[in-house]
């Protein structure tokens, strides 16, 4: 019994979760690649990330404002700030990371930019933030990477709820993040910027997509254990992955659709399927789907299951 | 399935597990070495002597001015009979034999998770008395505090659209030189309130000889209620 009924954060935050997992992961992924291959043009794969990265923060931002109590309040989030307080710490992180990925999409789009005549005002601006792009990439990666992460500590500090009160958290939202932000950059670098299913660099992400699913599941294990052989708060807690509609979300949805998805798609089927632009796209929403699913699954199972 | 539910039930009752177990030994309320020159303001709820009547929440929905029907507290009905059994004196499934209600408000935790994550530093504890309360113009409504309450003590006020919590009537009342509302209103002295730093306060001396218990003091959030539990004596 409480003062407070169903749960303090519905769907919006899960949504918001996944998005801004989404925004991290894509752009860890392709400046990883930049870095690593020692790139300086600019890829598909880049356009791609950068794009996605923006257009989902800014729409998690969205879900963040819409949830609070009123919308109007937004303001104070931005103008007191608590140190001990995760999200005031991510609030800050946010602050730089956002605007950094407008940045990077200037870097992006600066040709698209150039062919379109209203856009011309954002040419000295390109022009002039030329010079800092590699500490600006370095930065974005470093956010990107904190961004995926602080969603995870955000929630595991709510210590009434045992299936979100665990360390491994911010781990398993950074994996879950890369996963589904690596399929969504290389999904949008085919479908809009014309880049080869068969590239070396979407080969990288291929052949990374497997080592990052098993961290996921080994993540998820982790948890599962943790809380089943735990104390009787765990125990109950437990109960999320057996019992109820939430445990047919997390074997349907995360292990079904996120995890077999993929795995049969590119395992089971003849070479010519899995190899086809089909497979590829669908074994890329299977995986967007099931970081959703997984997202969903955290924040209402979690909550719902309290000490 | 049988042990599931009554896992929950033991889990769902753990508060008044919590007062049976505690004057057994368990959870024995130490001393704290903090700051004596400030006042700890501690409420002790007496479950012997509280007869559920309510009217603490009518008083406490007046005093702050609360939506209707809404106030920082509940009371808690607990029936002394196990779900699914008759009840050992009435024979009937479902019955109030027993009546036995348990606070529930904001503990006034000295390590209050609702501080510590609040983003704004609305949810703060007032400088001079401890007490842990609101600024209500800068809550944000994120309810992150909501969330993060282990004994799930705060809630959003639908007119104001920002969180709360009860603060012993701090602005209310106690600023005035009064008792909290509830304390003021209980017609059987199930409430005590009072500085537990000052040594000639009534409440110091019934602590110290009364034994009581804190909820979930796993947590390790050092709660300022204390509840004196009704202990069954024989069988
Ligand atoms: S009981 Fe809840 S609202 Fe009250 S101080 Fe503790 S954490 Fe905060
Ligand atoms: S709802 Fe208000 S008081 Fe609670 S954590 Fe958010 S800003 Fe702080």
């Amino acid at each position: 019994m409480g003062l407070s009924e169903g749960v303090a954060w519905p769907w919006p935050i899960a949504v918001y979760l996944f998005l801004a997992g989404i925004s991290g992961g894509s752009l860890v992924v392709a400046l990883a690649i930049r870095f690593f291959k020692g790139q300086t043009e600019t890829t598909p794969l880049y356009k791609a990330a950068s794009l996605i990265s923006f257009v989902t923060i800014a729409l998690g931002m969205l879900c963040l404002v819409l949830d609070l109590t009123n919308p109007l309040f937004f303001w104070r989030i931005l103008v007191f700030y608590n140190f001990t307080s995760v999200m005031s710490v991510g609030v800050i992180a946010l602050c730089v990371y956002i605007p950094l990925t407008a940045v990077l999409c200037l870097y992006a789009f600066e040709d698209e930019i150039k062919s379109i005549p209203a856009l011309s005002f954002l040419l000295p601006i390109i022009n002039m933030l030329k010079p800092v792009r590699k500490p600006c990439e370095v930065t974005a990666l470093i956010l990107a990477a904190s961004v995926c992460a602080y969603t995870g500590f955000l929630i595991s500090a709510l210590i009434r709820f045992p299936l979100i009160n665990t360390a491994v958290l911010p781990a398993l939202f950074i994996a879950s993040g890369v996963s589904a932000g690596a399929a969504a950059s290389k999904m949008l670098s085919v479908f809009l910027f014309k880049e080869d299913m068969h590239s070396s660099e979407l080969k990288i992400l291929h052949g990374a997509e497997w080592p990052i699913m098993i961290a996921e599941i080994l993540f998820i294990c982790m948890i599962a254990m943790s809380l089943a052989t735990g104390n009787a708060g765990a125990q109950s807690a437990f109960e999320a992955f057996t019992a109820g509609v939430w445990a047919n979300l997390f074997w349907i949805g995360v292990v079904g659709v996120g995890f077999l998805g993929p795995i049969l798609l590119n395992f089971a089927t003849g070479k010519t399927f899995s190899h086809s632009a089909k497979a590829f796209y669908l074994s890329g929403f299977c995986a967007i789907s099931g970081m959703m699913c997984l997202r969903l699954f955290i924040l209402y199972a979690g909550q719902t299951y309290a000490i | 399935m049988s042990e599931n539910i009554e896992r929950r039930r033991f889990l769902k009752g753990i508060g008044a597990a919590s007062l049976i177990l505690g004057p057994m030994g368990c959870t024995s309320v130490k001393d704290d070495n903090e700051d004596a020159n400030k006042p700890h303001y501690v409420m002790v709820f007496d479950q012997n002597k509280c007869v559920g009547c309510g009217e603490c929440k009518e008083a406490c929905n007046v005093a702050n001015n609360l939506p209707d029907g809404k106030s920082r507290m509940l009371m808690e009905h607990q029936s002394g009979g196990v779900e699914g059994q008759a009840c050992p004196h009435c024979g009937k499934e479902e019955c109030n034999c027993e009546r036995k209600f348990v606070r529930v408000s904001c503990q006034q935790c000295k390590n209050a998770p609702c501080v510590s994550v609040c983003p704004t530093g609305a949810a703060h504890k007032d400088p001079k008395t401890g007490i842990v309360t609101m600024d209500a113009s800068k809550c944000a409504g994120c309810k992150y505090c909501i969330g993060a309450c282990p004994y799930n003590a705060r809630f959003i006020n639908e007119e104001t659209d920002v969180a709360d919590n009860c603060d012993f009537c701090l602005n209310s009342k106690l600023s005035k030189g009064e008792l909290p509302a509830c304390v003021q209103q209980c017609k059987y002295d199930a409430l005590i309130f009072g500085d537990a730093n000052d040594p000639t306060s009534y409440v110091n001396k019934l602590l110290a000889v009364k034994d009581s218990v804190r909820m979930k003091p796993q947590f390790g959030t050092e709660p300022s209620l204390r509840y004196i539990p009704v202990v069954k004596l024989g069988v």
